[in-house]
């Protein structure tokens, strides 16, 4: 007997499971994927609905309910006895091609868990003419960059519309949250690459409190399916949109079309900076962290690193650097294996196009992994940012100073995200005012690239306010005033992470 | 019916404060004084500031603040969503989040205190006002 997942969501009072048609997915592993087939009425039912739940509940219920709500929520799947998250391991694997130690490890434990009430973005809106330098927000730095140009704003959206990307596992469960501390009825496009997993989040919300999830609709569909993504377009105050360049092209386009505003997050590179500093008897330290950054999401995360910029002038050069890298990625990689969709080609591909080169006698040296799982590679060749081709294949550039990767990466500012950095604080603010000026917007240590604490704005914006309010500001954070502390923090929390893996994988043995 | 706001309105929402056993006991571990700084709107012509020292309960002094005044907290917001407010339409917790009003100075000390703020919202709804405009 196949075990059938509903990757959709909404009040089950409502009685349309009887009334719809449903698709079945057979995705192998005995998993049947579930998928309604919407009429125009199911669609107008179920957005009358969140609504009508918003308005009797959500509006009514007092705050710290909301709060308590969401920490039992978050509870929950860090219990790794909670049914819905042995569920979820059991599915989530075959359908998202992450490992199963991926999404264990790095998605429940480390990313949901920092959905917690001392971590929301609960400050509201800020004001930008009071962070022109790096001003101290949470327990990291913020600063304002650009002119205010208020182009839309509703600080009252009754109906938000989420369409997520399917790289990163719990972005539906962020908005989820993040529209409840709004007060807004949510309906989420989930991705077609993981449609599972917001369907089973809102009904933990529902097993915490039915009421409130009443206020949630959960709808997988096609992109291509115009007549309900039309429809669900047309009933929304504001959309958030996270996808790549098509996903840009279509959404701007409906959202011009039905005039709903629209918060884009697409496609962006993220890259690593270490400065000489730290390539002394600590660069295998170093090394360790970047491991962690390069493999979570098998870098298919848009805050995953592209390049590593190494500064020349430490102990330890670029390429030796490289090759202590590769030396933890075998031993990362153990712990946090690759999923069903490796990238094998991609990894080849990239060995064969260096390997020409370093025979050659080109400065390229190779550092490959036997099982293809992951490839580090020294390119002296040009300090040129190039987008990697993804799957654990990284670029090692050596740097004469670090002040000379803001000009390196201009050409690209647009596209820029996350800088995950191991530089000193007394070089870190010149250096993050240059990035910042140049379009990164995101400043955070070494393996940390793929957490973003809630507080932090993402792509320049903070998540909250831009569901009310669009101001042409551009904010950059960095994630901490304290990199040392930060990178001593995280060194702890990745060999937690890998010796824990690694002595089960010895036990399996 | 008092205006609001007025120098005779917040005198009241101090005697009233001081009145209230449900704010004595909610606010017990508060300390911190506030301007609550009331923007012009369609309205509203000008820019009124009112000062309130909150301690363990009690208010030991509100006034309207005329020239320069500094204190722990300015929550700020438009007249039209300070109206809403006193007419209990509005969480001015949820008013901060969703970015209604402004704060200066530690918004997680006045989010871990919304009991506070909701007592002290209770009380301001009781008086009996006349708004701008109306």
């Amino acid at each position: 007997m196949k075990k059938k997942i509903n990757c959709h969501y909404w009040n089950p009072n409502l009685g349309l499971e009887d009334e719809l048609e449903f698709n079945y997915q057979d995705i192998g592993n005995d998993i049947e994927l579930k998928r309604p087939i919407y009429t125009k009425k199911s669609l107008e039912i179920i957005i009358e609905s969140i609504k009508k739940a918003r308005k009797e509940y959500l509006l009514k219920i007092e705050l710290p309910k909301v709060f308590d709500i969401i920490e039992k929520v978050t509870n929950k799947w860090a219990d790794p006895n909670y049914k819905g998250r042995k569920l979820a391991l059991e599915v989530l694997p075959t359908v998202t091609g992450f490992s199963h130690e991926m999404i264990e490890t790095w998605g429940f434990d480390h990313f949901m868990g920092i959905l917690k009430r001392e971590n929301l973005p609960l400050f509201g809106k800020l004001q930008p003419e009071k962070y022109k330098d790096f001003t101290n927000l949470s327990d990291g730095l913020v600063k304002a960059y650009g002119k205010k140009n208020i182009t839309h704003s509703n600080y009252e959206p009754e109906v938000i519309g989420h369409i997520c990307a399917g790289n990163i596992l719990g972005i539906s469960a962020f908005e989820m949250i993040l529209d409840k501390l709004v007060d807004a009825a949510t309906w989420i496009k989930v991705p077609s690459e993981n449609p599972v997993f917001g369907a089973l989040y809102a009904k933990s919300i529902e097993e915490v409190d039915p009421k409130l999830a009443q206020s949630i609709a959960i709808f997988p569909f096609d992109s291509k399916n115009k007549f309900v993504r039309d429809f669900l377009f047309s009933k929304s105050d504001i959309i958030r949109a996270t996808g790549g360049e098509m996903a840009r092209i279509s959404l701007t386009k409906l959202s011009e079309e039905y005039k709903v505003p629209i918060s884009g997050h697409w496609h962006k590179f993220s890259f690593i900076t270490i400065a000489r500093e730290y390539m002394d008897k600590r660069a295998s330290q170093i090394a360790e962290l970047v491991s962690l950054d390069v493999t979570a999401w098998d870098q298919q995360g848009c805050f995953s690193p592209q390049e590593i910029f190494v500064e020349n002038g430490g102990k330890v050069d670029a390429q030796k650097f490289a090759e202590l890298l590769s030396e933890e990625m075998e031993t990362t990689s153990i712990a946090l294996p690759k999923g069903i969709n490796s990238g094998k080609m991609q990894v080849l591909d990239g060995y064969h196009q260096y390997l020409k080169k370093e025979m050659m006698g080109e400065p390229v040296k190779i550092f490959p992994s036997a099982t293809h799982q992951w490839l580090v590679i020294f390119d002296g060749t040009t300090t040129r940012f190039e987008p990697s081709p993804l799957f654990r294949v990284i670029r090692v550039k050596p740097v004469n100073d670090i002040m000379e990767i803001p000009n390196l990466v201009r050409p690209i500012g647009s596209f820029l995200q996350t800088v995950g950095v191991a530089i000193p604080n007394e070089r870190m603010i010149p250096f993050a005012d240059a990035i910042g000026e140049a379009g990164a917007t995101n400043i955070r240590a070494i393996s940390s690239m793929t957490l973003q604490k809630p507080w932090e704005p993402w792509d320049g914006r903070f998540p909250l306010h831009e569901l009310f309010e669009h101001d042409n500001i551009r904010w950059v954070s960095i994630s901490t005033r304290d990199i040392d502390k930060e990178i001593e923090e995280a060194l702890d929390r990745k060999r937690s992470i890998v010796d824990s893996r690694i002595s089960s994988f010895i036990q399996r043995e | 019916m008092v205006k609001f706001p007025s120098d005779e309105w917040i005198k009241i929402f101090k005697e009233e404060l001081n009145k209230s056993k449900e704010y004595e006991e909610v606010a017990k571990d508060w300390e911190g004084d506030f301007l609550f700084v009331i923007t012009p709107d369609e309205e509203l012509k000008s820019e009124v500031t009112f000062y309130v020292d909150l301690w363990h309960g009690k208010c030991r002094d509100a006034y309207i603040v005329d020239g320069e005044k500094t204190a722990a907290f300015i929550f700020k917001g438009p007249y039209s969503n300070w109206k809403k407010v006193i007419n209990k339409e509005l969480d001015p917790i949820r008013g901060l989040i969703r970015g209604m009003f402004t704060v200066e100075g530690d918004s997680k000390v006045i989010l871990d205190q919304s009991k506070a703020a909701q007592e002290l919202v209770n009380t301001a709804s009781k008086i009996p006002v006349e708004f701008e405009g109306n």
